[in-house]
């Protein structure tokens, strides 16, 4: 009986110590729901621009709503932050019957991705970027059709970044 | 009614030859056990502790996740220390650490060597890579290199070869030992450092492999991440230092897999060996046990008389090989690909160790135990 007791009170200890609580903080789903409803327009925004062409006509500070696939790379999303790279729709990336597993960095099209990238950054009220994941909140994944508006941030070097503030998800991608 | 305790232990002493045989074959058993658990805890240990989680490194996109290919331009540290605000400065000097990083043939003055691992530094790289202890002589200068703890073993040289004044030669030029340091087992202890400077000379480059960055509080890697994929033109990434060593943890998985194969393959031979002596060892005891039972113990008492007999001695073989392996194969360096790391005898592997050991005694002697117990008494009695 005493062993029986030992061997109960053993696999109680185990059970609350698997039990317990964890430091990572994750959103629920009602709350990433919620919390991507503040980003996410209701319906796609009218005049948008493709990657390339925003590049060559976009000067920095403008207001420019843009369209593009999330990708560019083998990792477009930045960890920790709601921020991603995508690439024009006109640069074509591998096809799914060719096996590619990363079909999303254009590894067939590295030089046409150069001149057809924008860094996309989901910003809040303040201009800072939104410290989530961005799949985590905006129901994106690599190869998503996306349409985002807000103000774009040139260099001298030709780079595009567009700290968004609404972004609208292309169903069916 | 259990047989008395003795009576085992008396028994294993009965037949000394056998005994010791038996114990020797457990005891290489578990010793194979011991060397390969050993291999992939130092594998991952060495893996583990390379990483530092304030870190971030920043090196070509282009390079495959492989910073021995990373090129990247030499005014790169400038650039991110005036873009960005996550490094941590103090008096005015910013921790990081722009650094060239080489594999090379490496000949020592003894006329060996092999494939070294060479890393140009400077001044800051002991404010970033805060696991680097200078344990022997100095700093190196013009033409002198500080050597890590394992370089040695990464070259298959001796350490006598890699001592303080001494020489080594590579990219065809003689540079002369100044130091040697540890790193609480992280892959630096596998490398040879010299100045950043030298180096770049030495091998006709003007660019850099990599930039190191110690991250001040309240900034993440998230950050540097957003500068690099920003700034398309550098072609430059941004990995945490630990994610960079868990990758490589991922890209070692099929030789840990082999290895807990291997430890699989160890353990199942030993069980079969185990038996096979076990039979034998039973088959000359039927009349005893038939006896035993004959006078009035019960099977079960037999049956545990036969396992105390196979875990005692196990349990010898397992205690025998741990001692030599916490002895001679414990901090045994060992040459790798990436470098070199120390077989790591610790908790886990001492626990998977004696607990194949135990196993090997239980499972080796309850088949034949039962074979034996199984037959009639009368017939048993009769046995020659």
């Amino acid at each position: 009986m005493k062993m029986f007791y030992s061997v109960a009170v053993m696999g109680l200890s185990f059970i609350t110590i698997g039990c317990g609580s964890s430091d990572v903080t994750t959103l629920s789903n009602a709350d990433r729901v919620e919390f991507g409803s503040h980003f996410m327009a209701e319906s796609e925004p009218s005049g948008a621009i493709r990657v390339g062409e925003a590049r060559e006509k976009t000067l920095d500070g403008q207001e420019v709503t843009l369209i593009g696939l999330i990708g560019g790379s083998s990792k477009p999303f930045v960890e920790g932050l709601a921020a991603f790279t995508i690439v024009d729709p006109k640069v074509p990336c591998c096809a799914a019957d060719e096996g590619c597993p990363t079909p999303w960095d254009y590894c067939c099209e590295t030089d046409a991705v150069k001149e057809n990238i924008a860094m996309v950054k989901i910003v809040d009220d303040s201009g800072r970027p939104v410290t989530q994941d961005a799949r985590d909140f905006l129901s994106v994944k690599e190869l998503s059709t996306v349409v985002v508006k807000g103000k774009a941030e040139r260099d001298d070097q030709g780079n595009l970044t567009v700290a968004a503030n609404k972004i609208f998800v292309r169903p069916g991608k | 009614m259990l047989l008395p305790w003795e009576y085992g232990v008396r028994n294993l002493a009965r037949r000394p030859v056998r005994t010791t045989l038996t114990l020797f074959a457990l005891s290489t058993v578990v010793m194979l056990v011991f060397v390969v658990v050993g291999f992939i805890r130092g594998l991952e240990q060495s893996l583990a502790v390379s990483g530092d989680e304030n870190v971030v490194l920043v090196y070509s996109v282009n390079s495959e996740e492989n910073i021995e290919n990373s090129s990247i331009a030499a005014q790169t540290p400038s650039l991110l220390t005036a873009s960005l605000d996550s490094a941590v400065t103090r008096f005015g000097v910013s921790h990081v650490s722009p650094e060239l990083y080489l594999g090379t043939r490496v000949k020592t003055e003894e006329g060996d060597g092999g494939l070294g691992l060479v890393r140009g530094v400077g001044f800051g790289t002991p404010l970033v890579r805060r696991s680097v202890k200078l344990i022997e002589g100095n700093w190196p200068g013009d033409g002198e290199v500080m050597v890590g703890r394992l370089a040695a073993a990464k070259l298959g040289s001796s350490d006598h070869a890699m001592t303080v004044g001494k020489s080594v030669e590579f990219e065809g030029r003689v540079w002369k030992i100044s130091g040697r340091f540890a790193a609480g087992g992280a892959a630096y202890e596998s490398e040879i450092w010299c100045k950043l400077s030298d180096f770049q000379a030495t091998t006709k480059r003007q660019d850099l492999s990599l930039v190191a960055m110690l991250l001040s509080p309240g900034n993440s890697a998230a950050e540097v991440e957003l500068f690099c994929k920003e700034r398309t033109d550098l072609e430059l990434r941004a990995i945490r230092e630990t994610d960079y060593y868990a990758t490589l943890q991922q890209h070692y998985r099929p030789v840990r897999m082999l290895a807990w194969f291997v430890v699989l393959l160890i353990s199942g031979a030993g069980v079969f060996s185990g038996l096979n002596m076990m039979y034998g060892a039973v088959a000359g005891r039927i009349r005893e046990i038939a006896t035993l039972q004959a006078i009035g113990y019960g099977r079960l008492a037999i049956l545990v008389s036969l396992i105390q007999e196979g875990v005692l001695l196990a349990a010898s073989g397992s205690l025998l090989s741990g001692v030599i392996a916490l002895t001679l194969l414990n901090g045994l360096a060992v040459r790798f690909t990436m470098g070199a790391f120390t077989l790591r005898i610790d908790s886990i592997a001492i626990l998977i160790g004696c607990g194949v050991g135990l196993l090997l005694g239980v499972l080796g002697a309850l088949p034949p135990a039962m074979k034996a117990l199984r037959s009639e008494v009368a017939t048993s009695l009769k046995a020659v």
